[in-house]
């Protein structure tokens, strides 16, 4: 029982991770209708620039808060610079265009940081003594830390999304950018801060993430995948789908690598797509997804 | 008319990429005024429409209570008193009916609860579905909901692209007793693209029938009501 609840205690904290990163690719989604593909490694970059705030002395928590920023304004450049001029004329163009600024910031990583993994400090107790006891399992508080920083970043964006004029307007946009821009929202300005925030959010969870995985260059890859199945799995307009979806596919896979002896940590991916494939089989939306119907 | 008009335009020509649709066309919409603009299918109703909201690019002089706006981005021409009843509604249907209205507040400074419960009392069906998706609500319910939602920002001109699409006729007559009302009540202008005459010339002050873009008759309702020509390509009416 009690490696049952560690267990899934460190399963919703990777996928409270997964949850961080889907998010951030709804938020684009919703407003922009792409899947960005440049969203882990905007993180990458983020984790590292923590590293080197952090080295020159700045506390962890400040240093994760100014590489946020950085990652607001290195995202929503992407959205200025790369999206809106390409979606004009092709829309289509526009994955591409992104899978190039993926590969664009993954060399820029290596070139300014290079290729060996290095340490990132924690912004919870890291030591080998610090755990908690729940339910009679040992639990690391850096994981229960993680799965609290979900939740706030949750009440968040649940207040700027319900509570705020902004808010209002990410959603009116996210639904009819024409009639937006009829009732006086600067829809651009709109599209500009979602993609800020998204990059953000990605560096915040890289941040989250590094200490543990250990960060370097390849460090956002697979969790990126598992984060794009999530935010398919819940349905790529939804947040809550986001949210759900991650947290699944945490668990699953904390417990398919320690339950299922036979397929192992190896065997996660094509797993994770054997799931994904069914539920888009029952429900092309994904869990959460609104199925869209025109009328005509 | 000129000097006392609201919204004066000249020479407006606007379309899409090398598309020209509407080829210079002049009219005016004077303070307190309901202006139609008859038109059928294709003659440029809605890029009218479009051009003037800022919504596409335009060639001409507009001037609105004697400024230049010819130039202007929507939300300046929102700001500056035009706001518009988009064609097919424009709703934002996965929004709520309140939501819905306080998108339509949104360049307003300050508390718009005031103006909300304003609008609430002149549609009581809104205020019984304000926390419904406006998606949910009938065509009848979402026209209203558009206007009260470009009523938000206090226009003093409101500008309506053809509201009576796809309505039945009992509610497209409650539509325009509305629209009427805002001019007797409210003190509005409106100017309206429609192809349904009969509805829209019943409470048009002055009406212009616009064909492939040109403007190419004009008069008062009451004159274009009995235009033989009119009745036949509008009204179905074969003398």
């Amino acid at each position: 029982m009690s490696l049952f609840i560690e267990r899934m205690v460190n399963g919703l904290a990777d996928g409270s991770i997964y949850a961080l990163l889907a998010l951030a690719l709804v938020v684009v989604f919703r407003s922009t209708g792409q899947l960005n593909f440049a969203q882990g490694e905007i993180g990458t970059f983020g984790a590292f620039v923590v590293s080197t705030l952090t080295l020159s002395g700045l506390p962890v928590w400040l240093s994760i808060l100014l590489a946020m920023g950085v990652g607001f304004v290195v995202s929503a450049g992407v959205e200025r610079v790369v999206v809106r001029p390409i979606e004009h004329r092709n829309p289509g163009a526009v994955i591409v265009a992104l899978i190039g600024v993926f590969l664009a910031v993954n060399q820029l990583v290596s070139m300014i940081w290079g290729i060996d993994a290095r340490p990132l400090p924690s912004i919870f107790p890291d030591e080998a003594d610090s755990f908690v006891t729940v339910f009679g399992a040992p639990v690391r508080i850096a994981r229960l830390g993680t799965i609290g920083v979900l939740i706030v970043v949750l009440v968040l964006l649940w207040l700027l999304f319900t509570k705020t004029k902004l808010g209002l307007a990410m959603r009116a946009v996210a639904n009819n950018q024409d009639s937006s821009n009829l009732v006086g929202i600067r829809v651009g300005t709109v599209l500009l801060f979602g993609w800020g925030l998204a990059g953000a959010i990605g560096v915040l969870a890289a941040a989250l993430l590094a200490p543990s995985a250990g960060l370097s260059g390849t460090l956002m890859l697979g969790p990126f995948l598992l984060a794009s199945v999530a935010a398919v799995l819940g349905g790529l307009d939804s947040p809550i789908g986001a949210v759900v979806g991650g947290l699944l596919i945490g668990v699953t896979e904390a417990f398919i690598v320690g339950y299922v002896d036979f397929l192992g940590a190896d065997m996660l991916f094509p797993v994770m797509l054997v799931i994904l494939l069914a539920v888009l089989l029952l429900r092309p939306s994904g869990l959460f997804g609104s199925e869209r119907v025109e009328r005509v | 008319m000129s000097s006392g008009s609201l919204l004066h335009v000249s020479g407006l020509s606007a379309g899409y990429g090398p598309i020209e649709v509407l080829h210079q066309i002049d009219f005016t919409v004077g303070e307190g005024e309901i202006v139609v603009i008859l038109g059928a299918n294709g003659a440029g109703k809605t890029t009218t429409m479009r051009a003037l909201s800022g919504m596409i690019g335009r060639q001409g002089t507009v001037e609105y209570a004697g400024n230049d706006i010819s130039g202007a981005k929507p939300d300046a021409i929102l700001r500056a008193g035009i706001s518009q009843v988009p064609q097919g509604r424009g709703t934002f249907t996965d929004l709520t009916v309140d939501d819905n209205l306080r998108a339509g507040g949104y360049t307003v400074k300050g508390s718009i609860d005031d103006d909300l419960e304003r609008w609430y009392a002149q549609f009581p069906r809104l205020s019984e579905r304000r926390d419904q998706k406006a998606g949910s609500l009938s065509g009848g319910e979402q026209q209203m909901l558009a206007v009260a939602r470009a009523m938000m920002p206090k226009p003093k001109l409101l500008l309506c692209d053809e509201p009576s699409l796809g309505l039945a006729p009992l509610i497209t007559q409650e539509l325009f007793k509305v629209l009427g009302s805002l001019r007797d009540e409210h003190g509005m202008s409106l100017l309206i693209v429609e192809q349904n005459a009969g509805m829209s010339l019943a409470i048009a002050d002055r009406a212009y029938v616009l064909e492939t873009g040109n403007v190419v008759a004009t008069g008062t309702g009451a004159e274009l009501l009995a235009d033989d020509t009119i009745k036949e390509a509008y009204l179905g009416v074969v003398n």
